[in-house]
């Protein structure tokens, strides 16, 4: 069975490197980008089968990962965290079909939970 | 706590009595104290749970809840001051250093002192990370503990981050990540090159000069690794230079400096920093000189015997310097020692010790064969044992956890510790898993059975890779079980590849033996032929149990690989993960305990989890301590004396101090009964604790084990210690606050029960205890689930629990503070019975249907 790959974008290297180290102990391939710009430059080469996206970031930020996303690749799904719950923000994401949304801090199983549902695994 | 009820207490003291003001200004601090201490233990809380390593987060989130926390705990401090008077000024000097740690941690910037050199005793708390954590630990058993440490200075982190500096060497420890064996040998190369600032030289010079002084012309120095984050989480055992036997002159100690700094950079260290998610070039490195000690013998104690009991403690000792048993060169002695009541060696076993370590001539060390006369001879007789144990014992106490720790005993029988970190140890298993014990399988021959040392526990299974040359290391194929003569330190570098580690000699104290338990690996060390018995390339099948059984059988058993091997993945933190979670040992740990004990002390602080126990415990008795004064004395009760003592048929005594309608009858009389009592959360809490049955009445006897996690001794328990150690409610008709302390562990209640739902609150916390942190936080999981049937929002973490109810009518809160009363006497003493989680949802399950027995 092949591996499924998530690719983590957040701008604060600590988030990425923790969730990948616990998503590779469940098996799954990681890639982990600092900003949305080369996230989407690699989604180009690489097809992945979830994206979890920081909302707000520099540049391109995580509403605009999700819109782009959806649009190019409408079979991925996009799983969303940010520092800055607010609901206005939420509700812009579920208009353009999220698949969840967190806010941070995130329950690492949560997130798996989420991940799995988000494969159809669960 | 409601603004309304400030209101109250204020027209309730201040109406009829135009005096009261200063009751009124004092309680109003007194309630904020408790409400700042709340709010930082609820950050506090917050803070460890979502940084322990189950959350995603980032360092905005670090800085947002710290500032939280930091605002509270200023809050409380400002009011704390305001009611005592400011009696304890030193507290806001504390704060602020603490302030100044985490702020460090979260900026990732320079350390605040730019010495380069620290003797010592002039190390305090908050200078660890500047000399490292081996120095630190080292210092604090002289200066803290009073034992004999050698003659010692620590050259700082700060002192490292000039030396780089000065080398142009600071841009190339920049994203090493990656890097390869060259360029890690290139930057050994320029380390070993590099030259020393000025000031750092003549800082130096001055330290030798002192040292040349203390030791004598001919004293020498052992220059050791002291890294930011050795002996902490991670051991770093052996895995960084020490050059012993080091002339006190600069040149030589500055040439022994930079081999110790180079050696960041050598193929075990990186291997290890890597494997543990460090990034390389970020670690911090501090050193420390300390006078060699002509050692007549040498050894490690670990406090706890590894792979067995915990009430044992092993010691091991091989003739001359420390190498021959950290390095594994010789098969040392080995000394077991049971530490529940009186010290008892209860089995020794002699080694054969053909080689030891010392000292040779001018400078530097060699192995030599032993002379044959002292090789079958005990290095140490009894008495000598029982000494090294006793101090150990201290050591551990102190720290309350096993620890791993060097010593050395000169000619005159004067014993010196070298080192003390703590010991990574598995948990026990509960169920007997070595279950596999029996179940030899017909077909796989046995080729080794019951030989050698169980370091680390495991099933495994691999081909043979028998270990003739160090270099051979990097030929090693990926699954392989590591046959070898000696055990050593940079077996570090193959342990990713790695089934299990099987040597002919070693004591399970070395180096190695710590860091394969850091990365659990299944380890057996002394099997005394396994390279004879085993074939290059041979599949085997390793079985090492917990109680120390070994059998290795040819060929791979199926049935017993079932049991899943644990892997070290839970220790590959990344390096600023864990940068963002130590900010919690700053905050959390509490190392006032006991209020009995003479370290009771504002200076004793050194987390905030301190500050808040302290400012709590000096808030209740300032407001006792002026409760108590008559009419006429000034003290703040102006009225008459609000302080009495509550005659319970319970084993605690209470004193109340009435805020006004909190006690019926006359005032003046100093004792009082129920009857008496009229408040109504108090009446309620004091009936359930009056309940038959809850007070467990026969003394738990504390096992060895868990007086060594506990904080004091237990004759404290008993003494009379009234002045200090008193139970307080504060009690108005519709409100209570009570601190009750049960010798080790401590209770408050909060209380507000009105007419007025919404006005109403509980607010319930415990900590604390004295028997080992598992069963005090079984307890804390059994109050947590009692409490939870109630609709308690519940907080808890380790031997910490936070229960908060608002909003609930006064029938409803009279009828839950009964059931606190009665778990307030159930629990007193249960963390010392709560062998298994199981045994926490039985009792749990018969409390809330009233059955308070507490046998299994």
């Amino acid at each position: 069975m092949t591996k499924h790959s998530i690719m983590f974008i957040d701008d604060e290297k600590i988030v990425g490197d923790m969730a990948k180290l616990s998503f590779e102990q469940d098996g799954y391939e990681v890639e982990t980008f600092l900003d949305g710009e080369s996230a989407l430059e690699r989604l180009q080469e690489k097809r992945f089968d979830v994206v979890v996206t920081d909302m707000k970031m520099k540049g391109i930020d995580g509403l605009e990962v999700l819109r782009t996303v959806k649009k190019l690749y409408p079979g991925i799904k996009v799983i969303m965290i940010t520092a800055f719950a607010n609901l206005d923000v939420a509700i812009e994401a579920l208009r353009d079909d999220v698949h969840d949304f967190f806010p941070k801090p995130v329950k690492i199983k949560e997130l798996k939970a989420s991940v799995k549902r988000a494969l159809g695994e669960a | 706590m409601p603004n309304t009820f400030f209101r109250r207490v204020q027209e309730l003291l201040g109406r009829d009595h135009g005096a009261a003001s200063d009751l009124a200004t004092r309680f109003r601090a007194f309630q904020a104290v408790l409400d700042g201490n709340n709010r930082t233990l609820e950050a506090m809380t917050e803070m460890g749970e979502k940084l322990g390593g189950d959350y995603l987060f980032d360092v905005n989130y670090t800085r947002s809840a710290y500032d939280v926390l930091f605002a509270a705990v200023s809050d409380s401090l400002r009011n704390f001051n305001l009611l005592t008077d400011q009696q304890y000024p030193q507290l806001k000097d504390i704060l602020t250093r603490i302030d100044g740690l985490v702020q460090r941690m979260l900026t990732g910037s320079e350390p605040v002192f730019q010495g380069q050199v620290l003797f010592y005793p002039e190390i305090t708390w908050d200078l660890a990370e500047e000399v490292g954590g081996k120095n630190y630990h080292l210092a604090e058993l002289a200066n803290i503990l009073q034992l004999r440490v050698p003659e010692a200075f620590a050259i700082t982190t700060a002192a490292f981050s000039d030396f780089i500096r000065h080398n142009d060497l600071a841009e190339r420890l920049v994203g090493l990540g990656s890097a390869d064996k060259e360029t890690l040998e290139e930057l050994r190369t320029a380390i070993l090159a590099g030259s020393f600032p000025e000031d750092f030289s003549a800082s130096l010079t001055a330290a030798l000069k002192t040292m040349r002084h203390r030791l004598g012309r001919e004293g020498k120095l052992a220059v050791r690794s002291s890294a930011d984050e050795e002996d902490g989480d991670f051991s770093f055992a052996g895995q960084f230079e020490t050059v012993l036997n080091v002339p006190c002159t600069v040149e030589a100690v500055q040439g022994a400096y930079k081999e110790v700094l180079a050696s960041l950079f050598q193929a075990n260290a990186t291997s290890y920093q890597r494997q543990l998610g460090y990034d390389l070039g970020k670690l911090k490195m501090a050193v420390g000189c300390v006078a060699m000690i002509e050692a007549r013998a040498s050894g490690v104690i670990y406090t706890a015997a590894a792979g067995k009991d915990r009430s044992q403690m092993a010691i091991s000792a091989a003739w001359g310097l420390g190498p021959g048993v950290v390095d594994g060169l010789t098969d040392a002695d080995l000394y077991t020692v049971a530490k529940e009541g009186d010290l008892r060696l209860i089995e020794q076993r002699i080694g054969s010790k053909a080689q030891m370590v010392v000292n040779s001539g001018a400078s530097g060390v060699e192995t030599q064969e032993t002379p044959v006369a002292l090789r079958g001879q005990a290095c140490l007789c009894e008495a000598e044992v029982l000494e090294l144990a006793r101090q150990a014992l201290a050591i551990e106490r102190y720290y309350k956890i096993p620890q791993d720790i060097e010593w050395a005993m000169d000619n005159t029988g004067r014993c010196y510790f070298l080192q003390a970190r703590s010991l990574r140890m598995d948990e026990p298993t509960v169920d007997g898993s070595d279950k596999g014990m029996e179940a030899v399988e017909a077909g796989y021959p046995v080729l080794l059975r019951n030989k050698g040392i169980v370091v680390q526990r495991g099933i495994t299974a691999g081909k043979v890779f028998i270990l003739r040359h160090i270099d051979e290391l990097e030929h090693i194929p990926k699954g392989s079980i590591l046959v070898a003569r000696h055990d050593s330190s940079h077996f570090v570098q193959a342990i990713p590849i790695l089934n299990a580690i099987i040597t002919d000699i070693g004591v399970p104290t070395s180096h190695m033996a710590s860091i394969c338990r850091e990365f659990n690996i299944p380890t057996v060390v002394n099997t005394g032929s396994a390279t004879e018995v085993l074939q290059q390339g041979q599949v085997i099948t390793l079985q090492a149990g917990e109680r120390g059984e070994v059998v290795v059988y040819a060929g791979i058993v199926q049935s017993l690989l079932r049991e899943e091997r644990l892997t070290g993945a839970k220790l590959r933190e990344l390096y600023e993960f864990r940068r963002q979670k130590y900010i919690m040992r700053y905050i959390a740990p509490l190392n006032l305990v006991n209020p009995l004990e003479q370290e009771y002390a504002p200076e004793k602080c050194k987390t905030v989890h301190d500050l808040v126990r302290f400012m709590h415990e000096k808030s209740v008795q300032t407001l006792v301590a002026n409760a108590g004064r008559t009419r006429g004395t000034g003290g703040f009760f102006n009225r008459r004396s609000a302080l009495h003592l509550l005659v319970l048929p319970i084993p605690v005594q209470i004193k109340v101090i009435d805020l006004g309608g909190g006690l019926s009858g006359e005032g003046g009389g100093k004792e009082m009964g129920f009857a008496e009592v009229a408040s109504v959360p108090l009446r309620a809490v004091l009936s359930g604790m009056l309940s038959p049955g809850v007070w467990q009445n026969e003394a738990v006897p504390l096992r060895g084990a868990d007086l060594l996690s506990g904080m004091t001794r237990a004759e404290d328990l008993t003494r009379d210690g009234a002045a200090v150690l008193e139970n307080v409610a504060l009690a108005s008709a519709v409100y209570v606050n009570m601190s009750l302390r049960f010798g080790y562990h401590f209770n408050m209640l909060d209380c507000y029960c009105s007419d007025t739902p919404r006005n109403n609150h509980i607010y319930f916390r415990f900590v604390g205890g004295a028997a080992a942190i598992t069963n005090r936080s079984r307890r804390i999981a059994l109050m947590d689930q009692i409490l939870a049937e109630y609709g308690f929002a519940l907080k808890a973490k380790g031997d910490l629990l936070v229960g908060r109810l608002s909003g609930q009518s006064s029938e409803e809160i009279e009828g839950i503070l009964e059931q606190i009363g009665r778990l307030i006497g159930y629990t007193r003493q249960l963390d010392a019975r709560l062998d298994s989680d199981e045994m926490v949802r039985t009792l749990a399950q018969r409390f809330l249907q009233g059955d308070y027995r507490v046998t299994p």
